[in-house]
């Protein structure tokens, strides 16, 4: 073991699975020894047991089996098929159809398909064809099917009692449309009449007809006021934009035509724009079959996030640094007369003082690194796209366009197509509103599907203002902080019982369309206002906005675009694809405004600075009431359900806190207590704390998850919105434990459990060595002699292939298999014990220092073995091979042993402590509106039964019987996995192995390929494409260590046998690999 | 040797204890087999729809009114709408074609009674079994025989097994006929 630990000192790139495995505290050996918590049995406890004797029960169990046997006359009773009265033509009872639409979540206009079985969706995909985001969505898209189904939602209109009845007051009645119609229109009117504002909070507007239609409203009632409440909307992008080009909409970026990518704080693979096409153009340039055409990534951050972890080299430096980078960048260039526009005198005065060396001693950065930044930006001029970070002041934003243009960067832009935003005629700031309110001048306050009261810094003071509305009216799917004690309470469908268009993009307009009816007496939020906007003209109708919509398309849409087709053929064939194309604009990037960079000056803190993020699962929280976006473990601290100060390990060590103490995060007198994460390759002096936490009225999953760190925010904000300085941190008493999937799963045994820094789990080199040796990695390849004779699979072989360089870990696979293959949730206690139930999970690694870490990502789902260790041990042989090498899985067959779990290297079987869906939240996931949500071709798992990834067996099932049924051979081609579906990164490949044209035939051969743990000699049958590093020097270790790996190997086993432990794997590993 | 209470009790009474309920286990187990089965379940249904009349005298194909069998999993009971595609003039003063009209013009599913059923865990697809070329009597007996529809054959997992085990044997009707797939996941995910 000492050899070994010194060589990982040596080297340092060694995976630890965590921080804690490094510095080999006691507690983990411990919990690498339960993979399913403290004891199997911790769950069910004595006192929790019914109180009814064995003897009672026993009398009971007769007289109930007495009493069935007495009553069951009818016992052959198959009940009844309830056919069609006339039945649809488009369905057929048994076969699914998917409709095109548009996602509009957290500000997005993405394409989707929605896949409903028998009028019902169960199933959200990306739409191939949409140019945005070309098939792929994000996790919160995923799974915003649950919130249709969420049985939190408002189920009928209700009206807070009037005071004069004094018996119910401060209760809500159920009131009917028609009547709130009539009471909401007086009060229009009247606020209208008497000059008295009418003020409506809604998110920001990306709909045409949306826009019109509050316009309209605003015609109709002139002191109609709207105000866009909007959290992590990119504002000081726009203004940067504003000021340096003259207007605030920016260009799409073509991440893929970008060889160096230098990020600033910017996390655009992981939340922060349009993460799908983001992830999608940076992984293009990840194919290892182009080393030549791999991009470099650069990261500058302080907080590590998805995008650091992706990094190939990654800065550590504090937000309030990044002006200082910009400009020490600028000021080489210029220096090195590189600088493609003419910066102006009083600029290169102003930026004189920043240099690299000064930089990289200002803030213990390499100036080795720092130097291959600027050597390569200034090769890869105009192939190169500084990004900065949604979160950073104007003034960084502002200094990455004009290094952008002095690089000539600009060329990246895609200034034809721009993100568009739309303002409404009549629009208010939401900074004024609550002073307005308390004035008295508002007499009529609408909440459309829009939550202040938590979204707004405390000092808005929002819950005291709008106490002092009159008429308050709260349009929402659930209710939430805000709608607490407003006079209606309004019911509004969920996107996907509603019509709708979107325009995100200015090339693109897409169309939302209903896929069911709606399930509870709701009203569509434009529906409503136009109805109140008719003003009694005209009664509410249920497709009243689709007219509205088709409308506003037939006349403004439609005749813009020129075509040769008839409105309605357009119509339909626009409905059908989810979007219509628009006609390009002819915008080329206009002239930079180099001097609104002067005068910006480089901030300064001694202090702590606190950066507030959105939750990478939860958003702003909007989702909080998701349970499947709740347990998605974070990508990179894998803590489920919470959220919580992460801090770097040095900064730990000063404040005396470890992994779940608590400290109390401070600024300006503004307090919050958080759970500690102390996350490697943080900036020191740093915290970082997600938002989206904390809600108190989001329903039962949401309520009291974490901690609502808005608090901390003011209105002002800190150096940018979402920053602060100047901030204090302390411990605080007492600890909190955090739910984290990150030591679960773990190889059991206290040998193996070293053994993995050497076995191979993740292979890695860098690109110049690949390209060097493409075969450099043969020498690692295993031949074993099996005892037993190996299996021919002459038909279809199924397989599948991970490629470790476009695999981001941006846990996309993991929700979309979740909705898939019924997965339920477990909450946060049961995954504290290790029983979280993802089919798909990302291991993450770290290597390097704590400091300076090196992440690694990799999914983990069932490799499907040929020769499956799991199989062997089922006393019941519920788990065997099928013919065409899946590793089956027979639920009404398992008794539940757990020996196949037990016996799996990889750790990837998940056993039914309970019955999950009546475990959580008083069986929250049982309700009537929940069980629509299952897919009906994946068997919903009892209590008691393991359970793992199929290969999504139940398409396999499906692609065959449609070949069998169009009477062609099937050889198992464009058949997809949930999972591959989803990957915005295009990492994974599935198909038939045995059809060498396929892909996966030849990603098998790949010469990065290999098997996880292949020493085992279990032949899995999912590959994994080694990752490659695109880093600069030649010399890299990695390399030296592979070679070392098989001395190693050897000075291991004499190491375990002179120390005298013997154990299986010990014997498993006296096997010698063939050639070393 | 003296023979005591716990010998008799050892070597007579036991034996034939254990031996009576063997026997008595047996018999049920085969006597009631075919009514475990459901063989011979034929449910009252809300309208007495003869298939003798419908597919046997009058001739109409099985999927004239069972419209997904090719298709997809369910071969599916007509929706209201087909039976009316005759029935708003044939025979229309019947009175089974009178309740059947009101259920139409009501709107009203009608409740058929369920005859032959598979556990849920079992995902049985007739489109491909139909596209192979099985008949439907294969697994549903002669239907176009039945003035009430009742279950003929088991739908147990040994019966499935042993057509797709034997299936030249059990279907002489289709030449080239392989073995169906016997592994779990054919049928079970």
């Amino acid at each position: 073991m000492d050899i070994m630990n010194n060589s990982e000192k040596k080297n340092g790139l060694e995976p630890m699975k965590s921080r804690n495995e490094l510095h080999k505290q006691d507690a983990v050996p411990e919990a690498i020894q339960a993979e399913f918590g403290e004891a199997v049995t911790a769950g069910f406890k004595l006192e929790n047991m019914s109180g009814l004797s064995r003897r009672k029960f026993m009398a009971l169990m007769g007289a109930s089996s007495a009493f069935a046997a007495a009553s069951c006359t009818e016992y052959r009773d198959n009940g009844e098929l309830m056919p069609y009265n006339k039945k649809p033509e488009s369905i057929t009872p048994g076969t699914a159809n998917h409709y095109a639409s548009t996602y509009t979540g957290n500000g997005h206009g993405w394409g989707i398909l929605i896949k409903t079985r028998e009028g019902r969706p169960v199933k959200i995909d990306g739409n191939p064809l949409h140019p945005i985001n070309k098939g792929k969505i994000d996790s919160a898209a995923h799974a915003s099917i649950l919130n249709l189904y969420d049985p939190s939602r408002i189920k009928n209109p209700k009206r807070m009692a009037v005071s004069d009845m004094k018996l119910n007051s401060g209760q809500y009645q159920p009131a009917s449309w028609d009547d709130a119609d009539t009471e909401i229109i007086a009060s229009l009117g009247n606020a209208a009449k008497s000059r008295k504002e009418i003020a409506i909070v809604i998110p920001a507007v990306a709909s045409p007809s949306q826009k019109r239609l509050f316009d309209e409203f605003a015609e109709a009632y002139p002191t109609a006021r709207f105000y866009t409440l909007s959290t992590f909307a990119d504002k000081a992008r726009q203004k940067a934009w504003e000021k340096c080009y003259g207007r605030g909409s920016f260009p799409v970026i073509n991440w893929e035509k970008a060889n160096i990518i230098l990020s600033l704080n910017s996390d655009f693979l992981g939340n922060e724009g349009n993460t799908p096409e983001q992830i999608a153009k940076f992984a293009s340039r990840r194919d290892a079959d182009k080393p030549d055409e791999f991009n470099r990534l650069y990261v500058a951050e302080g907080a590590m996030s998805l995008t650091g972890s992706n990094a190939d080299y990654r800065l550590r430096i504090t937000p309030e640094a990044q002006l200082d980078l910009v400009f020490t960048l600028l000021n080489e260039l210029c220096t090195k007369g590189q600088c493609s526009i003419a910066c102006p005198l009083q600029l290169q005065q102003q930026i004189k003082k920043y240099t690299i060396n000064g930089f990289a001693a200002n803030y213990k950065v390499s100036a080795e690194t720092l130097g291959y930044l600027l050597d390569d930006l200034m090769a890869n001029k105009g192939k190169a796209i500084v990004y900065a970070g949604d979160c950073l002041p104007e003034s960084v934003h502002i200094a990455v366009n004009i290094l952008n243009a002095a690089l000539g960067n600009d060329k990246i832009y895609d200034p034809k197509i721009t993100n568009t935003t739309h303002s409404l005629n009549r629009e208010g700031r939401i900074d004024e509103l609550p002073a307005k309110m308390n004035s008295g001048k508002v007499s009529v306050l609408i909440l459309l599907d829009s939550n202040p009261a938590y979204m707004l810094p405390d000092d808005y003071r929002w819950d005291e203002a709008a106490k002092k509305v009159p008429m308050r009216i709260a349009m929402l799917e659930t209710e939430n902080e805000s709608s607490d004690g407003f006079e209606y309470i309004l019911p509004i469908h969920h996107n996907f019982e509603s019509w709708g268009d979107s325009h995100a993009r200015s090339n693109v307009y897409g169309l939302m369309q209903p896929v069911i009816q709606p399930l509870y007496d709701s009203r569509q939020k434009e529906a409503a206002l136009l109805t109140w906007t008719a003003a009694g003209k005209e009664a509410y109708t249920y497709d009243i906005y689709h007219k509205y919509v088709m409308d506003y398309w037939r006349k403004k849409i439609y005749p813009a675009l020129n075509l040769a087709v008839d409105f309605n053929t357009f119509w339909y064939s626009a409905l059908h694809d989810g979007f219509a194309m628009s006609n390009q604009s002819s915008h080329s990037m206009p002239v930079i405004n180099i001097s609104a960079a002067i005068g910006l000056k480089s901030i300064s803190n001694q202090n702590f600075t606190v950066v507030l993020q959105p939750s990478h699962s939860l958003g702003d929280g909007t989702y909080a009431n998701n349970g499947w976006l709740q347990e998605l473990p974070h990508p990179i601290t894998k803590v489920t359900w919470d959220n919580y100060a992460a801090i770097a390990p040095q900064t730990a060590a000063e404040l005396g806190v470890e992994m779940n103490d608590l400290v109390e995060v401070s600024i300006g007198g503004r307090g919050v207590t958080l759970p500690v994460v102390v996350q490697p390759g943080m900036a020191e002096k740093l915290v970082a704390v997600e938002l989206g936490y904390g809600r108190t009225d989001a329903g039962e999953i949401g309520n009291n998850v974490g901690v609502d760190a808005s608090v901390l925010m003011t209105k002002q904000g800190g150096i940018a919105d979402y920053i602060f300085t100047g901030a204090s941190v302390k411990k605080a008493e007492g600890t909190y434990k955090l739910a984290s999937t990150q030591e679960h799963h773990n190889l059991t045994d206290d040998m193996t459990k070293d053994f993995q820094y050497i076995r191979d789990i993740i292979r890695e080199a860098s690109v110049g060595e690949y390209k060097k040796n493409p075969k450099m990695f043969e020498h690692l390849k295993h031949e074993f002699e099996s005892i037993t004779a190996d299996i021919e699979y002459p038909g279809i072989k199924w397989a599948m292939a991970i490629d470790l360089n476009k695999c981001i870990g941006c846990t996309q696979c993991t929700t979309t298999c979740n909705v898939e293959n019924n997965i339920p949730v477990v909450g946060k206690d049961q995954v504290a014990e290790g029983r979280e139930m993802h089919w798909m999970r990302i291991d993450r690694y770290y290597g390097g220092t704590p400091e300076e870490p090196i992440v690694r990502h990799q999914p983990m789902n069932c490799q499907h073995c040929d020769n499956a260790p799991c199989e062997n041990v089922c006393p019941v042989v519920a788990t065997n091979h099928s013919p065409d090498g899946l590793n089956q899985m027979i639920y009404n067959r398992c008794v539940g042993t757990r020996y196949c779990a037990n016996n799996c290297p990889y750790k990837v079987r998940r056993f039914n402590f309970f019955d999950f869906r009546d475990h959580v939240a008083d069986s929250y996931y049982k309700g009537d509106s929940m069980d629509l949500l299952h897919n009906p071709e994946v068997t919903i798992r009892a209590r008691g039964v393991m359970e793992k990834c199929t290969f999504c067996v139940q398409r396999l099932s499906e692609a065959k019987s449609n070949a069998t049924r169009d009477g062609v051979e099937f050889k198992g081609e464009k058949v997809t996995t949930a999972c591959e579906d989803a990957c915005p990164a295009n990492a994974i490949t599935f198909g038939n192995m045995n059809d060498k044209q396929s892909d996966i035939a030849q990603m098998r051969e790949h010469n990065l390929g290999y098997y996880i743990l292949d020493i085992l000699n279990v032949k899995p049958n999912v590959t994994y494409l080694s990752r490659l590093k695109n880093t600069k020097s030649e010399d890299d270790i990695t390399e030296k260590t592979k070679l070392d790996d098989t001395k190693l190997d050897d000075t291991k086993l004499k190491n375990t046998k002179s120390n005298d432990i013997k154990s299986e794997n010990t014997k498993l590993n006296n096997i010698k690999p063939e050639g070393t | 040797m003296k023979k005591s209470v716990l010998d008799y009790a050892l070597k007579i009474r036991l034996p034939i204890t254990i031996f009576v309920i063997i026997v008595a286990y047996t018999l049920t187990y085969f006597i009631s087999r075919p009514e475990r089965d459901g063989l011979g379940y034929a449910p009252e249904q809300p309208i007495s729809y003869s298939h003798k009349l419908h597919a046997g005298e009058l001739n109409i194909d099985c999927q004239y009114c069972h419209i997904g069998v090719e298709r997809g999993r369910h071969a599916i009971i007509p929706s209201t709408e087909i039976c009316m595609n005759c029935h708003t003039l044939a025979n229309k003063d019947s009175l089974s074609i009178k309740i059947l009209t009101k259920y139409y013009n009501d709107g009203e599913q009608i409740p058929w009674k369920r005859v032959h059923k598979i556990p849920d865990y079992a995902y049985f697809n007739h489109s491909s079994h139909v596209n192979k070329g099985i008949k439907c009597e294969s697994c549903h007996g002669n239907i176009a025989s039945m003035e009430k529809v009742a279950q003929v054959h088991s739908f147990t997992m040994a019966n499935c097994l042993n057509c797709h085990r034997n299936a030249k044997e059990r279907l002489p009707y289709l030449k080239d006929v392989k073995n169906g797939p016997d592994h779990c996941n054919a049928c079970h995910r």
